[in-house]
């Protein structure tokens, strides 16, 4: 047996359940969408099902679109300060580092429950800063969607925090004792090495957790308003309407999200490879 | 080098010095707040607004969280975390050694493949195949396991290539040269030298069953409820606090537990 | 732009309990020259160079510049550079950026900071590699753009940390070329740190012996090798005869008989030292023979053969000699050797520690 069929017949065991499930569900829901496999009634290529949803389906991408963007800006710039801290060669913060990683096996929904529990109008934080629930600003379930972005946000940054703090734990030292050695002062070596060093890593984690969050259903459900709904929670109350006639409704915007998150992916490794030169 | 004195250390005013303080304070609050009222709410028979503190402390919200089904969902949770772990972790060790170490005809694009769970919602892959599941007759339990094992195996698969990259292929070639057959030489060299990655592929696998919420509830029909499912049934209702922060703590915990476990496995085998 | 380094007394202990890494060391690098630091590995000569640079701090002692304490200065205001054994370009950056990073990082505009890069990459003659990345090197090229982007820096002392012993012969040998080259160019200061006494005598005009965290000798090289002050020294530039006696009013008497020492010698114990190159073998019946024994060993050492010869005796003795080009000598053979007096030389023996003993020549015979 040659090393080459050696190495499809390892892969293989992989690569057929997740193309045939990936490719399953994609044409499934792009058939379905298309009015031509429905549940009841006739097979027949119609764009109905994207004509009813059109409306709610550009404010819900809107609205998708602007919640990922601003959890992952937050996760990015605290998690690059968490990983600073967890590795820096002065005064490293051992303390952060483990609490980061500490945070990264609690489920989102878990982080949902425990952010609902401390932002609501009588959660703990207006407890803890003596504010009544009445002058409370809504976080859970207010028009700006801040305990749903604070969630993606709190959790991807010990996401981020992680991938970029091991990179640099890896090789910040060498190169800042070199950098320091030609004169480079503590923010020119942030800048020019650190910070350099560091933008791969940061910009991979920060187009995971931007994807992530795109797709992402159970926290805007628990924590977010009825009305207008992000991208998932849409497809999600579409799928389990009781009117089986939206199920193509919930196929299109699955479809639209899938679409979303493949450009938003594709457009962050075009903006990686130009940044790195290196893997 | 911890004991290596910091060169630089003359040249930190107190007030840098402090500002440093303020800022790792001001992280670590970040990581650690939103945990607080979930341990008080966990404990607390009454917790009435405006007080800071619970005022009665008792274990109503475990009763509530044990009448809610806490029990079996416990059970089922941690049942279908170990399938897609015991699934996922070989399945991404074979693919991620043939990734690393041999010619894999069109390699990128199959770990683009192997990759796109990561980028596909998973809300979209359930939606997209509980029709066809239906259709096909399969068991809803099984399509969860094979949709979690899909989200899983991008994990298990980066890891155990990354690992198998890094992996000195020389200490098998001098088993192979001291007389182990190729069987032998996987079971007692490359396994047991790359016993830290396959811990932590294993974890991450688990972490995906454990946790899941979505592919659960739109697959499973509503007959598997697992953890998960019931935080979130518990989080939408209100007035039940200290049932939710059960139900959330006993789904943190043995990830945190494993999570140690894994870090400790790691640190044996680098020692 | 070369400036004067001293270091005054410095000494660094890593763990409370453990001998010191450095202790007391102290040494003079004048303006413009070249001085290497010699010593096995773990004798503290890395610890030498970071605390120079300012990557450690030393438990005592001072790092003066121009005669300017150094002490709570961070590296980057030293006005030092190093290269270590490891290039550690920047992945990040192109070969001309990594060589314009200190004049970036000192604010100078990119152009004209790319200018004096191109400039730097000319002085390494690496002229036309600026566009390339600098992971697209080999590992002597990529030494030579280290080389280069720390004399970008303009550094009023350059360190070196066995900057070429990961390469091959050689290119070793390039380097040392060059980096002579440069040294007449550009009149820098230079501390190097080697374990090789071929890169040290190459490359320096002053070498100190550190062996053990302590300075045990330093001079020109041609001083330590006619005269190595302890048998540390002496091994370390590849001595191999020790022959134990004892001196009395300059005459050193052991199984090789009673031979002058050309230097004065304090009386009492001490073990004679000559080095291969200065023996020189004769019949045994030459009347300049200062001694006769057998050939036991002969080894090959290019056109030269390096044969060792066992004198009998109380003990007996072993000294080697290095025969002249063509010269062949079986095992076996009894044979006469001259000492000369210029090349003896008696250092004080190791206080009886067994494990000095075991690694003596003599005792394997």
């Amino acid at each position: 047996m040659s090393t080459r069929q050696r190495a499809v017949l390892l892969v293989l065991p992989a690569l057929v359940p997740v193309a045939a499930v990936v490719g399953a569900a994609l044409v499934s829901a792009v058939l379905l969408s298309l009015g031509l496999t429905p549940l009841v009634g006739q097979p027949e290529l119609s764009l109905d099902a994207w004509r009813a949803a059109a409306g709610d389906l550009g404010t819900a991408t809107r609205l998708s679109l602007g919640i990922a963007a601003a959890a992952t800006v937050l996760a990015a710039g605290v998690g690059l300060c968490l990983a600073l801290a967890a590795t820096a060669v002065v005064r490293r913060s051992r303390l952060l580092g483990a609490l980061a990683a500490l945070t990264i096996p609690v489920p989102h929904l878990v982080g949902a429950a425990a952010i609902g529990l401390l932002l609501a109008d009588s959660g703990f934080l207006p407890r803890l800063l003596g504010v009544a629930p009445g002058d409370w600003p809504s976080l859970v379930g207010g028009q700006w969607w801040v305990a749903v972005v604070a969630e993606y946000a709190w959790k991807e940054s010990a996401f981020v925090a992680l991938v970029v703090g091991s990179v640099l734990a890896s090789r910040a030292r060498s190169y800042d004792e070199t950098a320091a050695l030609l004169g480079a002062g503590r923010w020119a070596r942030f800048r020019y090495v650190t910070l350099p060093l560091a933008a791969p890593a940061l910009g991979v984690a920060s187009a995971v957790t931007f994807v992530y969050t795109l797709g992402s259903y159970e926290v805007a459900a628990l924590l977010g308003r009825p009305y207008p709904e992000p991208l998932p929670v849409m497809a999600v109350r579409l799928a389990g309407s009781i009117d089986l006639a939206v199920r193509p409704q919930a196929a299109a915007v699955a479809v639209t999200t899938a679409v979303l998150a493949l450009a938003a992916v594709l457009l962050a490794l075009r903006a990686l490879r130009r940044l790195s030169a290196w893997d | 080098m911890g004991l290596r004195k910091d060169p630089r250390a003359p040249h930190h005013s107190h007030a840098r010095g402090g500002a440093l303080h303020a800022g790792h304070a001001a992280l670590a609050a970040w990581l650690v707040l939103p945990l607080v009222p979930l341990v008080l709410w966990a404990a607390a028979d009454r917790w009435t607004a405006p007080a800071v503190l619970p005022q009665a402390w008792g274990t109503a919200g475990l009763r509530d969280a044990v009448d809610a089904g806490a029990g079996t969902g416990f059970l089922r949770s941690t049942v279908l975390g170990l399938v897609v772990a015991a699934l996922a972790t070989p399945l991404g060790a074979m693919a991620g050694r043939a990734l690393a170490t041999h010619r894999v005809p069109l390699g990128g694009a199959v770990l683009a493949v192997l990759l796109s769970p990561l980028v596909l919602p998973p809300f979209a892959v359930a939606l997209g195949l509980d029709v066809l599941l239906l259709r096909l007759g399969v068991p809803s339990p099984v399509g969860v396991v094979l949709l979690l094992t899909v989200a899983a195996l991008p994990y298990t698969t980066v890891l155990m290539r990354a690992a198998y990259a890094a992996h000195d292929r020389g200490f098998e070639d001098e088993a192979r040269t001291l007389g182990a057959t190729a069987r032998q030489t996987v079971f007692h060299v490359q396994l047991p030298l790359l016993a830290p990655a396959l811990a932590g592929a294993a974890f991450l696998a688990f972490l995906v069953g454990w946790s899941d919420y979505v592919v659960t509830l739109l697959v499973g029909g509503g007959q598997l409820v697992t953890l998960p499912l019931l935080v979130a049934s518990a989080a939408a209702a209100t007035g039940n606090e200290a049932q939710v922060a059960v139900l959330s703590l006993s789904s943190v915990l043995p990830p945190l537990v494993l999570l140690v476990a894994v870090g400790l496995v790691g640190r044996r085998a680098r020692a | 732009m070369s400036g004067t380094l001293e270091l005054r007394g410095l000494t660094r202990v890593h763990a409370a309990g453990q001998p010191p890494a450095l202790a007391g060391f102290t040494l003079d690098v004048p303006a413009g020259s070249c001085v290497a630091v010699l010593g096995p590995s773990g004798s503290g000569k890395s610890t030498v160079l970071r605390l120079t640079a300012g990557l450690d701090s030393p438990d005592g002692g001072s790092v003066l510049l121009d005669g300017r304490d150094l002490a709570g200065v961070p590296p980057e205001r030293r006005g030092m550079a190093m290269v270590f054994q490891r290039p550690l370009l920047f992945p990040h950056l192109s070969v001309r950026d990594n060589v314009a990073f200190a004049d970036r990082v000192r604010g100078v505009p990119r152009r004209q900071a790319r200018e004096r890069a191109e400039h730097h990459l000319e002085l390494v003659a690496l002229r036309g590699y600026g566009d390339r990345p600098a992971r697209a090197l080999s590992g002597g090229q990529e030494q030579r753009v280290a080389l280069a982007r720390a004399l970008a820096a303009e550094p009023r002392v350059l360190l070196l940390d066995e900057p070429f012993s990961a390469l091959d012969t050689t290119l070793r040998e390039e380097m040392h070329d060059l980096l002579a080259d440069l040294r007449v160019r550009l009149d820098p200061t230079v501390l190097l740190v080697t374990h090789d006494p071929a890169e040290a005598d190459a490359l320096a005009d002053t070498v100190a012996v550190l062996d053990g965290g302590r300075l045990q000798q330093a001079g020109p090289m041609r001083e330590l090798y006619a005269a190595p002050a302890s048998l540390a020294v002496s091994r370390l530039l590849g001595g191999r005869t020790e022959v134990p006696g004892t001196v009395r009013d300059g005459v050193h008497s052991s199984v090789l008989g009673a031979l002058a020492v050309p230097r004065p010698v304090p009386d009492g114990p001490g073990v004679l030292v000559v080095r291969p190159e200065a023996v020189r073998v004769t019949s045994p019946a030459d009347p300049a023979a200062d001694a006769t024994g057998t050939v036991v060993r002969v080894r090959r050492r290019g056109l030269r053969a390096l044969v060792a010869v066992e004198v009998p005796g109380p003990g007996g003795a072993s000294v080697e000699a290095e025969l002249a080009t063509g010269e062949e000598l079986p095992a076996g053979r009894t044979v006469g050797l001259v000492l000369p007096v210029a090349d003896r030389a008696v250092v004080p023996p190791v206080d009886g520690t067994p494990s000095d003993a075991a690694r003596s020549p003599i005792s394997h015979g």
